[in-house]
């Protein structure tokens, strides 16, 4: 049933679009950020899943048709994916921070000095 | 061979400086200004100054004193009249007489369009450096006087290479000297129903250009004391005087070679003579007659007018060229 | 490894992202302790960045001989790790003559942005973190552009926009910075989301991440999941150039960021976005020869061009309305870009080349009136010329070349640009391309006024009192000015030539797919196109400017000779009763015999004093007024709600799915 994870990938993918979109708490938006990361993250893991597979590990063993492994550069590119959605979290963390300690405030509606 | 690059030389100096440079400018715009005086004052039923009085204008201005504000930027100042004079003269020398181009297969009409912007832009730095208020009202409406102008002219410009394109079977045609070519064999554009709207709405743009009634907010002496040039005084005022004088020809002898080439005889004398003629009866249709019957407007009036009435009479040319018409 | 084996310019591509990487790594390594020379805070680690960025222009500047002249395409691939079974399982390097004109033109902003951050960094904490930033940066969008896997693309992306998010909100002090990195890092991470969302899926249809297999596979099997996943990669390339609809992140990041972070900004990141878009466009899925396609891309640039002129027009800071000039200028490189003849991308290339030098000498002017006054404020600002005069020649090449006034820069690519969006209307018998022609002629002149409005209202016009002890900034900041400066009129002055070596070369590497994917060692069917780049109209600029040089040595002997010694400095007529008026000359002239000059007494009126500077936001009411209704929907529009530009990209994307689904 891999079409459900699919399915939840890019659920997850809008659901962090509609938060982004909708919420006007800024740890919210963060929080969307995150969510649309992690749909992602689902969706590139799902695609590189083969059914019955095993882990990516090469063996000295002779390959064999029974013996056929998960495609291994989905993963390491989830791994990176990984590690840039920590990096996007932290800096919009801290940044959330200082714009709370500037504005006083953390609803985006009052955070719009530039406009127009 | 280094007497023929020398004599090359001399002639295109020659160009530069008398025919149709300089001297042919400063003659000709002056008795244009001068024409154009006269005639308003009769419209107005005046007696009006003698046809010479822009000359004797200049040269008294030249005499003067010449005084710098304290707030100018001097250089800028100074400098400024001079480059608009410079680029005036340039496009004049790019704009065919009857098949003669001094300069040809350097600018298209492109170029020229943009040459056109120069001695505008000189003007406006010249009044942004003077540091008065009354020119900075003054290039403010000056610059949208251009913006204002400017669409219009793009459009006719356009329908222009692509009527005279057609016909060639290229499609479109930027070069003006082959415009040019194109009526001296097939008869003056004017005489294409499909020109027709353009060539209206070119003479409507050029008392836009020239800032002659009722298009000339930016000067308004009544209201800004003369807008961009509140400041200057003396032999810069004489040289802007004279830019104002050249860009009526340069801008009558455009619409004359876009819209009336092709009428001449083939020697520079007398088809200079016949040009000059023509841009005297432009000059009296779209300027002193323009200026006697009508009352200075509101520059949100000007903008509206030309993106409007004048821009859609191009923009009608435009497709009417376009669809081979 | 032998000497003559690193020396080969194969290497080079890579040496010239490293080296980049490499001073990032030292300068951190280094610690933060602010030198003690108040002149240079960072100290040797300045040195270190200007060196890596030096080296850096080098190592591409070796490369212009073999990939722009003799039109080698260098592919490199990491640890030698080449084609197995027919699939790329290496990471590539791949430099067309493409990639390496972008490389040249980043190469060249970063090195002349890193001169002027020498001294303009003077004022603020934390320096040696600027330059770990700004190496990363430009390191970013240098493997960005040199990269041949899509992956890394994302990769360097990602990097860029971190590196970018941190430099805009560097001076957390300034006016909205802080707000401006929190927008872009929002909007920019949706557009990351949605290019990893479109490189896994491709992999997921043809399980290889190198650009010239992909782009040997893509074309010809087009399904919904290919068509969904270029629009992904669309709008988040398009959120790195900031086209509409991301303009807005644009204004905000290069109004707030340091002036030589917003020279990268938007003269380099920008660039990356539109690399990315040809890349997408014109290489991976070949979908250039759709008339459905040169619409989107010529429309989206029209509109840009256009929405953002406006915009500018109705801005009040002097970085804000640089910013959205930025992507007005962007727009005209995409509408040409778009149109998909050889005419075409070579004038959006060309132009996108004058863009970087000219956007970047005016933010570092901008830059340098805010070093100088503090305030980058167009109604505060006023007289700075007579003060800064270098700052304001300099400025005023930039401004000439935005503007396209000829002979400068800016003319001679707008020019190729209407000739070629004007030719590709007559041949497809298109009219709606003449209105591009159109647009783009009107925009130009509305970006002139928004220029003279600059120009009026910072460096001309009346000076505040408080500005009387301003200074002309230091050379070192003057230097790079006047390096882009040159560019600017060189590149203007010699366009046949230019066009000969960088962007002709480019232009066919770009209709020449079939090339860049057999230089990687796949086979390819695509016919070699014949190029040919042929205009209607005539522009010699050298002769023009020649003619213009004797008209006015002509005009100024006879005006020098004549009665120009007698300039006086006191007062004119008007100007005598301003200076009344405004409090600055209070006392009548007085002449040599100690006589109180009583010639301008009649001007003298009882008027209080008035300080009378024309405001930037008056100037060109009468324009304005017409389009009062126009302007109040724009500004209600750009609401400054970050949930809004969200919104903007989201409605971008679902608009970019739907259309590719119908027409590809």
């Amino acid at each position: 049933m891999i079409q459900f994870n699919y399915v939840c990938a890019f659920f997850l993918i809008v659901l962090g679009f509609y938060t982004i979109v909708t919420k006007y708490n800024l740890v919210k938006t963060v929080i969307g950020m995150s969510i649309m990361d992690y749909g992602v993250n689902l969706l590139i893991i799902s695609i590189g899943y083969t059914p019955g597979g095993t882990a990516p590990i090469f063996t000295k063993g002779e390959l064999t048709q029974a013996s056929y492994f998960v495609d291994p550069i989905p993963q390491a590119l989830t791994l990176t994916s990984i590690v840039i959605g920590a990096c996007v979290t932290a800096m919009s963390m801290s940044l959330v921070m200082r714009l709370h300690e500037s504005y006083g405030t953390l609803d985006t509606r009052e955070i719009r000095r530039l406009r127009g | 061979m280094t007497a023929n690059i020398f004599l090359n030389g001399l002639q295109y100096l020659g160009y530069i400086l008398i025919f149709p440079g300089f001297l042919f400018c400063f003659l000709c715009g002056m008795l244009l200004v001068g024409i154009d005086r006269k005639l308003v004052a009769r419209m107005q039923k005046r007696v009006g100054p003698p046809i010479l009085q822009p000359f004797y204008d200049f040269f008294k201005l030249c005499g003067k004193e010449t005084i710098v504000p304290a707030a100018a930027e001097r250089t800028t100042f100074l400098v400024a009249p001079i480059v608009g004079l410079a680029a005036l003269v340039v496009i004049q020398l790019f704009i065919p007489i009857h098949g003669f181009t001094a300069f040809s297969g350097m600018a298209d009409i492109v170029v020229i369009l943009y040459l056109l912007l120069i001695p505008a832009l000189a003007a406006i730095l010249g009044a942004a450096a003077s540091g008065s208020p009354y020119a900075g009202i003054g290039l403010s409406r000056e610059m949208v006087t251009i913006i204002a102008c400017e669409l219009p002219l793009v459009l006719v410009l356009l329908a222009v290479a692509k009527t005279v394109g057609n016909a060639l079977g290229t499609g479109l045609c930027f070069s003006m000297s082959e415009i040019a070519e194109y009526q001296l064999q097939n008869g003056s554009l004017i005489t294409k129903f499909s020109m027709i709207p353009a060539a209206i709405a070119f003479a409507m743009v050029i008392p836009g250009e020239t800032g002659s009634h009722p298009f000339d907010t930016a000067e308004a002496e009544t209201e800004i004391c003369e807008g961009m040039h509140a400041e200057y005084s003396g032999a810069p005022l004489a040289v802007f005087k004279l830019s104002h004088a050249v860009k009526v020809l340069t801008l009558t002898s455009l619409f004359v070679a876009l819209f009336f080439g092709g009428i001449g005889t083939g020697i520079i004398a007398f088809d200079g003579v016949i040009v000059f003629a023509l841009c005297v009866v432009a000059t009296a249709l779209f300027i002193s007659f323009v200026h006697a019957v009508t009352a200075r407007l509101k520059i949100e009036q000007v903008f509206k007018y030309y993106w409007t009435v004048v821009s859609g009479l191009a923009l009608v040319s435009l497709v009417l060229a376009w669809y081979g018409m | 490894m032998n000497l003559a084996n690193m020396t080969d310019y194969h290497h080079f591509p890579i040496y010239s992202v490293m080296v980049l990487f490499l001073g990032a790594f030292i300068i951190a390594s280094t610690g933060s302790k602010p030198s003690k020379d108040p002149k240079n805070p960072a100290g040797f680690r300045a040195w270190i960045a200007l060196c890596a960025t030096a080296l850096s222009l080098f190592f591409l500047g070796s490369l212009v001989k073999p990939v722009m002249l003799e039109g080698e395409i260098i592919s490199y691939w990491m640890g030698s790790r080449a084609i197995a079974g027919g699939y790329a399982i290496g990471i590539a390097m791949e430099v067309d003559a493409l990639s390496l004109f972008f490389a040249l033109l980043i190469a060249t902003a970063v090195f002349v942005s890193a001169i002027y951050s020498i001294r303009y960094m003077v004022h603020d904490e934390c320096v040696p973190q600027y330059y770990v930033l700004y190496c990363m940066l430009a390191g970013g969008v240098l493997g960005l552009v040199l990269s041949g896997d899509i992956f890394n693309m994302f990769i360097m992306v990602e990097i860029l926009t971190f590196a970018a998010v941190a430099l805009t909100s560097f001076r957390t002090k300034v006016y909205g910075a802080l707000e401006a990195a929190f927008k872009y890092l929002v909007v920019g991470c949706m557009g990351s989301t949605a290019i990893l969302t479109g490189v896994i899926m491709l992999y997921a249809q043809y399980h290889t991440l190198n650009l010239a297999q992909l782009a040997n596979l893509v074309p010809g099997t087009m399904n919904n999941a290919t068509k969904l996943a270029f629009a992904f990669l669309y709008i988040g390339f398009s959120t790195k150039a900031f086209i509409v609809p991301f303009h807005p992140l644009a204004a905000d990041a290069h109004g707030a960021a340091p002036a030589s972070i917003s020279v990268l900004i938007s003269g380099v990141l920008t660039k990356s976005g539109i690399y990315g878009i040809i890349r997408l466009t014109y290489f991976l899925f070949q979908t250039m020869n759709l008339g459905s396609m040169q619409f989107m891309l010529v429309f989206i640039g029209s509109v840009s061009m256009f929405v953002c002129v406006t915009m500018a027009l109705a801005q009040h800071d002097f970085k804000r309305l640089l910013a959205y000039h930025s992507i007005s200028q962007i727009g005209y490189v995409l509408a040409a870009v778009g149109l998909s003849t050889s005419l075409g991308i070579s004038a959006g290339l060309y132009h996108a080349m004058n863009h970087t030098l000219f956007k970047g000498l005016l933010f570092l002017a901008a830059g340098a009136v805010l070093h100088e006054t503090g305030t980058t404020d167009l109604g505060k600002l006023g007289g700075l010329s007579k003060k800064m005069p270098h700052t304001t020649v300099l400025f005023l090449i930039g401004a000439f070349s935005i503007s396209g006034v000829p002979p400068f820069n800016g003319f001679a690519s707008k020019w190729m640009i209407y000739q070629a969006t004007y030719q590709k209307a007559v041949e497809s018998n298109n009219i709606g391309f003449l209105l591009v022609t159109i647009v783009a002629l009107v925009t130009s002149t509305l970006t002139l006024a928004s220029f003279v409005k600059v120009t009026q209202s910072v460096f001309f016009g009346q000076m505040p009192k408080e500005y009387e002890n301003v200074k002309e900034v230091p050379f070192g900041m003057r230097l790079a000015m006047g390096i882009l400066a040159c560019l600017c009129i060189v590149t203007g002055l010699f366009p046949k030539t230019v066009t000969g070596v960088l962007t002709e070369p480019a232009a066919k590497a770009v209709a020449n797919v079939g090339e860049y994917i057999t230089a990687m060692g796949f086979k390819s069917n695509l016919p070699v196109p014949n190029v040919t780049f042929a205009q209607v109209g005539v522009w010699e600029p050298i002769n023009w400017l020649l003619i213009l040089c004797i008209a006015l040595l002509a005009l100024t002997i006879p005006a020098v000779a004549g009665k120009y010694d007698r300039v006086s400095e006191h007062g004119g007529p008007l100007g005598a009763a301003i200076e009344m008026v405004s409090g600055k000359n209070d006392q009548p002239t007085v002449d040599e015999n100690g006589e109180v000059d009583t010639k301008y007494q009649l001007f003298y009126g009882g008027e209080k004093n008035v300080y009378s500077q024309v405001g930037g936001g008056d100037l060109f009411w009468g324009f304005k007024h017409n389009w009062r209704h126009y302007f109040d929907f724009m500004h209600n529009l750009h609401s400054g709600i970050v949930n809004d530009y969200a919104l903007w990209a989201v409605v971008a994307l679902a608009l970019a799915i739907v259309y590719m689904m119908i027409v590809l």
